[in-house]
């Protein structure tokens, strides 16, 4: 919106510029003129807090060293990414939870929103904000909380226990791949909620009358859900997959607080191993943001390519 | 009506908030003054200490700073509390930026991290050789941690010689006591560990999943190393490193060792009963003695030696940490009196902070001390702290090396594929290939 006036805005202005030759502003000139005003303090803050820090880390990515001790050595860091095997094990894990969560996530998020949608059920407020209500913890905390949860005497294991499913304890985070689906528990007990909000407030702008109308055409709900809500909320969708591929791919607090990244770096995430090698070990600054950048990279290129297939505007 | 009350109700909350706002501003500017004041008047008497820990080494600074200023009345430390991972993550933010200004005057680094810090970035640490601090007086292999190319770098504080605790309640229960535990090697441990798990459902002690920490200390008290003498890890075909994986995995797979997945856990096994002991550097009686309702049930002996390892011994050491002057310093002169006046020459200090602590000091006179040999109640009126001193001075040296972090995190992968099947020798030769990966540039 804010873009479309701007550009009304430069279209009107060539007319009465061109007839006004004194020296003062004409009105829209001096309302463009406080538009940009109002945008300098946000510009100037991204630019000098956002995107120098980014240049500067694109420029220590070609160089190597230990410390503050740098020098330049080409794209020899991005070379040396595909040798580093602990990388490489993080990706896999990366893209495991972005393959295994985000779909059953979004699913889920969706299936929850067009229930809650329904304008008959009741106490929908407090269904709403009990599911919501996850996202609003801190992530160190509800990593700690899950880590006690599937403990081998945690709460799960007890329960298992208790109703005669398990004999022992079983120990959750110390095996590679129950430590793996514990994450992307968590992580699917914390985001549902958050990406049930874009969907529900996504469906506000679906009118009532087409399900009814549907309806009177005989289409039973899974009709209804895949005919109607899914192609209809399809910018929305195309925005919690963006968004949660970006998030999924920056994974830090639970690999940090609940695995440990372990066992034996088999849940640990990009950046977790990459705060490791710029901050637990000897620090080569140049190599880790090398690493970042790739990050980045993969993050751009998923982004285009989900863009591509799910943005077919007509 | 409602929305009146309502409306009321929100801005008593928000004059309240603002109220708070205001006089924590004030009180700030307020403490700004009050230290700018001294400050200037002790025109800059008062001296920077980043640590970690108040019930120990925050707590040993304060006593340092009372016992230093009876004689240097207008001297000051200002102590912040840093743990240990914002340490890191601050140090090399400041170091990297170039502006040491931000730096403290003093502070507290562990000895496993003090060669990398001084060789990474070599102007961080003041140069203590020719300072006038001795120190011959402290332990040798206690020094070494904080020595490169011969020059000191750092004045010792506490040690973390190896101790192994048992709760002697539970081993009498299973036939046996701490004598039985003392001078054994790690078979003959096993072999006692699978009859008391057998009789009582106690493990022996227990260790961290995810770090190879006991896998060092096994190494240290066989006089091993991991590194060759050119700094290149030394890990395929070396043998203590494999005795000690070997008994780990046994350890492990008979379930005489229990394992926590993080500290917390770890701490846990011990304290609310998982495990009847604790195998660690000394530090750890501080977690042992939280548990008050033990009091007295607790005895603490030698830790198990490498079965068939030559020049194994029962001692060792995990972690312990040391102080250093940064460059940054406004006042190297008055930190060195400061230093030679305290933890480099006062037994009074060492007195004070010992029995209220377990800071077990590394400068020998203070060793000497009656304070060593008194009993100590929690741990059946043994004279622990003299029991553990003379394990420190029978403990072999051990060289954490640079790249110290990186050996044992890739450590603790290879032991946590070896308990889970993998091989010994295919895991130890991945451990170093990842290790020299991580050295090359």
């Amino acid at each position: 919106m804010y873009a479309a006036s701007f550009q009304n805005n430069s279209k009107g202005l060539n007319f009465p510029m061109e007839h006004t030759k004194n020296k003062r502003m004409s009105l829209q000139q001096k309302q463009r003129l406080t538009g940009w005003i109002f945008l300098l303090p946000g510009v100037l803050l991204i630019l000098t807090l956002s995107f120098y820090p980014a240049l500067r880390a694109l420029m220590t990515s070609f160089k190597t060293g230990v410390g503050v001790k740098m020098t330049w050595c080409g794209i020899d860091n991005y070379l040396r990414i595909f040798q580093d095997k602990v990388f490489l094990q993080s990706i896999k894990n990366c893209f495991f939870y972005l393959i295994i969560q985000v779909p059953v996530m979004l699913i889920l998020g969706l299936i929850l929103a067009s229930l809650l949608n329904n304008p008959k059920l009741r106490f929908k407020g407090l269904y709403r904000t009990a599911i919501f209500l996850p996202c609003a913890t801190s992530l160190v905390a509800y990593a700690i909380i899950f880590r006690s949860l599937f403990a081998t005497d945690g709460f799960i294991n007890s329960m298992l226990m208790n109703l005669g499913i398990l004999e022992n304890g079983y120990n959750f985070l110390s095996h590679s791949f129950s430590a793996k689906i514990v994450i992307i528990i968590a992580l699917i007990w914390r985001w549902t909620g958050y990406n049930m909000v874009f969907y529900l407030a996504g469906l506000q702008n679906i009118e009532y009358s087409i399900y009814e109308a549907a309806k009177i055409d005989g289409a039973n709900l899974i009709d209804i859900f895949f005919k109607i809500t899914v192609p209809l909320l399809k910018p929305t969708i195309l925005l919690t997959v963006i968004m949660s591929t970006n998030g999924t791919l920056q994974l830090f607090d639970e690999s940090v607080n609940l695995t440990n990244g372990g066992p034996a770096n088999a849940s640990i995430t990009m950046s977790h191993y990459i705060f490791n090698k710029a901050f637990q070990g000897v620090p080569n600054f140049g190599y880790t943001s090398a690493m970042s950048f790739v990050i980045l990279i993969m993050v751009a290129v998923l982004a285009l390519l989900q863009m591509k297939v799910g943005d077919k505007r007509d | 009506m409602k929305k009146k009350i309502l409306a009321m109700a929100l801005s008593a909350v928000m004059a309240c908030s603002l109220a708070a706002c205001g006089s924590g501003g004030s009180t700030e500017t307020a403490g700004a003054k009050d230290s700018k004041e001294t400050q200037a008047a002790a025109e800059g008497n008062e001296l920077t200490v980043w640590a970690w820990d108040k019930a120990f080494n925050i707590y040993a600074m304060e006593e340092a700073e009372k016992i230093y200023a009876k004689d240097h009345a207008d001297f000051k430390l200002n102590i912040v509390e840093v743990s240990w991972n914002d340490l890191q993550t601050q140090l090399s933010t400041i170091l990297s930026s170039g502006d040491y200004s931000q730096l403290p005057d003093i502070l507290l680094m562990q000895d496993f991290a003090y060669q990398k810090y001084i060789i990474t970035y070599e102007d961080l640490f003041t140069d203590l050789t020719n300072s006038g601090i001795d120190f011959s007086q402290f332990s040798g292999g206690k020094v070494k941690a904080s020595v490169v190319d011969n020059k000191n770098y750092g004045i010792p504080f506490d040690s973390g010689t190896e101790i192994a605790a048992y709760r002697t309640d539970i081993l009498e229960q299973a036939g046996y006591t701490v004598d039985d535990l003392t001078d054994i090697d790690w078979d003959r441990f096993i072999e006692i560990g699978e009859d008391v798990l057998a009789k009582t459902g106690y493990s022996l002690f227990s260790s961290q999943a995810g770090s190879s920490d006991i896998i060092m200390q096994m190494v240290q008290s066989a006089g091993g190393s991991i590194w060759n003498e050119d700094g290149t890890p030394n890990f395929i075909g070396n043998e203590t490193l494999e005795a000690a994986m070997k008994t780990y995995e046994k350890l492990f797979t008979t379930g005489v060792m229990a394992t926590g997945n993080s500290w917390d856990e770890y701490i846990a096994t011990f304290t609310s009963g998982k495990t009847l002991g604790a195998i660690n550097g000394c530090w750890i009686m501080a977690s042992i003695e939280s548990a008050d309702d033990q009091a007295g049930l607790w005895k603490i002996t030698n830790m198990p030696s490498l079965p068939g390892v030559a020049g194994a011994t029962n001692y060792s050491n995990q972690g312990g940490s040391s102080w250093g002057i940064t460059t940054n310093c406004k006042n190297t002169e008055l930190a060195v009196d400061f230093f030679n006046k305290t933890f480099a020459g006062s037994t009074e200090l060492y007195d004070t902070i010992l029995p209220s602590s377990g800071a077990l000091s590394s400068w020998i006179p203070a060793g000497e001390s009656s304070v060593y040999a008194e009993p100590q109640e929690f741990y059946g009126g043994e004279a622990v702290f003299e029991k553990i001193t003379e394990f420190a001075s029978k403990t072999p040296g051990f060289n954490t090396g640079v790249y110290y972090t990186e050996a044992n995190d890739a450590l603790a992968v290879a032991v946590t594929n070896v308990c889970s099947g993998s091989d010994i020798e295919t895991e130890l030769k991945t451990a170093e290939e990842t290790v020299t990966f991580n050295m090359g540039q």
